[in-house]
């Protein structure tokens, strides 16, 4: 058992590639929506996306590597090498048998499954040299290939939640000995039949994501990858590195009520939050600021924030949803918003959640509106609701800020 | 690790529940003949005439799972309900819709694997936006495209309240699905899982794995281990174990089948970088050992390995040298493949659940190799096409 630290940082994103381009975006209110591109959206009477634009594979990986992976893969390898050198740490430093790579996605490969099925559809036929590229089971290889790990590797396709999702089980897997470091987070592609679906969900908004409003309209539907570098307080005494947070303890539950609606009473997020805290070892009055789950849509923010009321009470908590900026990149959405808290922590800057006009009586919370916000902090809530009722709720803390065990196993 | 499996649920070509694994263990080239027996229900017999597929006959979800409630869930979630559905009544924790034991709703999750879970209804929602119009998907059926759905709606039909985790790891994902349960359990976020996963016959799948010449069509030589077999057949399957800490389960007065004894996992890349699929006979050995390892086994513990060898012969060799290399080449070696099939995850649930009945008593098979009476530990080995593996020992109580 131990500390387990976040060292590194890397990010793709519709703000800006790497941690730093990415969070002074996010700083400065900045919006990554725009035209989706990457597909004909025409016919569907919604066009806007989180896309990230001007990615260039090779900008991060081979001609090689990036022949035999998808864009999602690409994403992940790129935020991944992007993280392993903010953490200090040369490739061959993460090869070997005690590094995992845990990676979340809701769709994974999306677009490969795609295009191979566009071919089989309409030729009757596709080449075979493409198909062992589409498996959600490539994701975390691609990016242990990248650097040599041959320990664990795992796809958590846990929806919304799966950055927390993999982020969380990253940890408690350092903290139990089965490997030192983890390069983990998560990831997620605008593909056309997710965004199809959702805009046949009545979900997607046509202009705006504003989470909290009184008039939000739903959610945009946005792609990216978070992966971060986690250590044991060990391994990074040992190499002397400077870590940027500490992952304390988390919250996981099942709201087991409908497969895309929360829980009406937030039953499961409610207790995702408590566990969350619990397992950090400290009271909800020592959480200084929640990165929200915060979609846009109706169902979601209220829910969400009657449950924080309910667990914090009228104090004042600040609450940020970033997606007003990147959109909901679904399966990357809380590592994307993991980095976020983790830079909170790091420069004592909220950032804010744009487009917040009207004030929601149901929504009765303390909302970073429009302008970033300054003030100390020392423990953040990230928080991911999930399609299919996952619930999870991973805290973020200032080196040393947390109580000895946090994050360790319940005797 | 060590924990208790106080339950199996299954469903399998050889039919629903864990007694028809049973029955088909008294006699595995029965049951294989039976599991090959039946006219496809997703391939079609004139565009694939060479299929031998092994699919879940006869499956009958209104009387599975009663008059409603399913006719929007794709197959995979159908069989996955039903699998947890026994699991939990096999340990007692359910009779009917009322929890009978001391486990309550907020107290019991899901760990759940699939590797190519959504597939079928991607496919199908795929099929509609290409050939129609993409504003003709039907919502309904749109959940069934995330891949975490199906887990998701195990624990609503069953009211499961503690967290529900889906794991992708190809081939290995329910074995890794041990782990899962494992981690969260010693984290007090629950205090019982149904620990599995599964996966469906597709036909997007079917044609894939033939482009690729995986598929041993027609006449073709089947035969997993064998260096001359000529590739898969395909089949598909669910299955969950109900797992406990073993204090619990004692308290409650449940009975241990078997016990989850340790968790191995291993990666080895292939050494080509142009290259995706991979066999490693290292990564075998490794993932077993540290299964061992963490069971605080000694080789010679283990009296049968239940492998995963399909019929793929450079998977089939690695796998058997990884074997060979921990245990001596005299370790016999299972291959319940050889009766239902690859079904990918689903298989390394049943392969779970056929070691649990195995330590309970029932006869081991189909073996490849070696002889074996009652065995006091199995190990269960899964090895993906990417160079990943993970393995599971299990012993007797």
């Amino acid at each position: 058992m131990g500390r387990v630290y976040v060292t590194g940082i890397g990010v793709v994103s519709s703000l800006g590639f790497g941690r730093k381009p990415y969070w002074d975006a996010l700083v400065r209110g900045a919006s990554g929506i725009s035209e989706v591109t990457l597909f004909d959206t025409a016919s569907l009477g919604r066009s806007l996306g989180g896309e990230v634009k001007g990615f260039v594979a090779t900008d991060f990986m081979s001609e090689s590597e990036a022949r035999r992976m998808g864009r999602c893969s690409a994403f992940s390898v790129a935020a991944a090498r992007m993280a392993a050198e903010d953490a200090g740490l040369k490739e061959h430093e993460l090869a070997g048998e005690r590094t995992a790579v845990v990676v979340g996605t809701t769709m994974g490969e999306a677009n490969v499954l795609g295009e191979l099925q566009q071919a089989w559809i309409h030729e009757g036929e596709v080449r075979p040299a493409q198909l062992p590229r589409y498996g959600t089971t490539l994701l975390p290889i691609h990016v242990a290939r990248a650097f040599g790990a041959c320990g664990m590797v795992q796809t958590l396709p846990a929806a919304c939640a799966a950055g927390n999702y993999a982020i969380g089980f990253a940890a408690d897997q350092i903290r139990s000995g089965r490997c030192d470091v983890a390069v983990t987070g998560a990831v997620e592609i605008i593909e056309k039949l997710e965004y199809c679906g959702f805009v046949r969900l009545g979900a997607m908004s046509p202009d705006l994501c504003q989470p909290f409003d009184a008039n939000r309209k739903g959610l945009i539907l946005g792609e990216g990858s978070t992966m971060l570098i986690l250590e044991s307080e060990e391994r990074v005494v040992r190499r002397g590195a400077t870590p940027l947070a500490e992952v304390g303890g988390y919250g996981l539950a099942c709201d087991a009520h409908h497969i895309t609606r929360p829980h009406p009473e937030g039953e499961g997020s409610l207790k995702a939050m408590r566990h969350a805290l619990e397992s950090s070892r400290i009271d909800a009055d020592e959480v200084d600021h929640i990165n929200a789950h915060g979609t846009g849509t109706s169902a979601n923010d209220s829910v969400e924030a009657k449950v924080i009321k309910a667990m914090f009470g009228d104090r004042d908590l600040p609450v940020t949803s970033i997606k007003s900026m990147i959109g909901h990149c679904m399966g990357a959405s809380s590592a994307m918003e993991a980095a976020a808290c983790i830079m909170s922590i790091q420069t004592g800057v909220l950032p804010p959640t744009i487009n917040y006009e009207t004030p929601d009586p149901d929504c009765d919370l303390r909302i970073v509106a429009n302008e970033k916000m300054e003030r100390k902090v020392d423990i953040v809530l990230n928080n991911a609701l999930a399609f299919g009722g996952y619930d999870a709720v991973v805290t973020f803390a200032r080196p040393g800020r947390l109580p000895e065990g946090a994050g360790d196993v319940i005797s | 690790m060590r924990l208790a499996i106080t339950g199996v649920g299954a469903v399998s070509p050889l039919g629903v529940g864990a007694d028809a694994l049973r029955a088909g263990f008294a006699d595995p080239a029965a049951a294989r003949e039976r599991a090959f027996a039946g006219e496809s229900t997703v391939l079609d017999a004139e565009k694939f005439p060479e299929a031998h597929v092994a699919e879940v006959w006869g499956f009958d979800a209104k009387k599975e799972m009663g008059p409603k409630g399913h006719r929007n869930l794709d197959r995979l979630t159908k069989y996955l309900i039903v699998a947890g559905a026994r699991a939990l009544r096999d340990a007692g924790v359910k009779d009917g819709a009322e929890f009978v034991s001391s486990l309550r709703p907020e107290q019991i999750g899901v760990c759940s694997s699939t590797a190519y879970g959504s597939l079928d209804s991607i496919t199908e929602l795929n099929l509609v936006a290409e050939l129609e119009d993409p504003r003709y998907i039907n919502p309904a059926r749109f959940p069934n495209t995330v891949i975490n759905a199906a887990a998701g709606y195990v624990s609503i039909w069953e009211d499961l309240r503690a967290p529900n985790a889906t794991i992708v790891d190809g081939n290995c994902g329910a074995i890794d699905a041990a782990l899962s349960c494992e981690t969260h359990l010693a984290h007090r976020r629950a205090d019982a899982f149904l620990v599995g996963g599964g996966d469906v016959l597709t036909e997007p799948l079917y044609l894939a794995l033939r482009r690729l010449g995986a598929i041993a069509g027609g006449a073709s030589k089947w035969a997993p281990g064998e260096r001359d077999s000529k590739g898969l057949h395909l089949g598909e399957g669910a299955a969950y174990l109900m797992v406990e800490r073993v204090a619990d389960a004692e308290a409650r007065g449940a009975n241990v089948r078997a016990l989850l004894a340790g968790y191995g996992t291993a990666f080895d890349p292939p050494r080509k970088q142009s290259r995706l699929l991979h066999a490693s006979g290292a990564a075998v050995a490794r993932a077993i050992r540290g299964a061992l390892d963490d069971a605080g086994l000694q080789a010679g513990d283990v009296d049968v390995v239940c492998s995963s060898i399909g019929g793929l012969p450079p998977f089939d060799v690695a796998e058997l040298t990884g074997i060979d290399e921990v245990f001596g080449a005299s370790m016999a070696v299972a291959a319940p493949k050889a009766i239902w099939g690859e079904c990918f995850s689903g298989a390394a649930a049943l392969g779970m659940a056929s070691a649990v009945l195995w330590l309970d008593g029932t006869p081991v098979g189909p073996l490849f190799r070696g002889e074996v009476g009652r065995p006091n530990a199995v190990v269960v080995v899964s090895v993906g096409y990417y160079g990943n593996v993970s393995a599971v020992a299990l012993r007797a109580p």
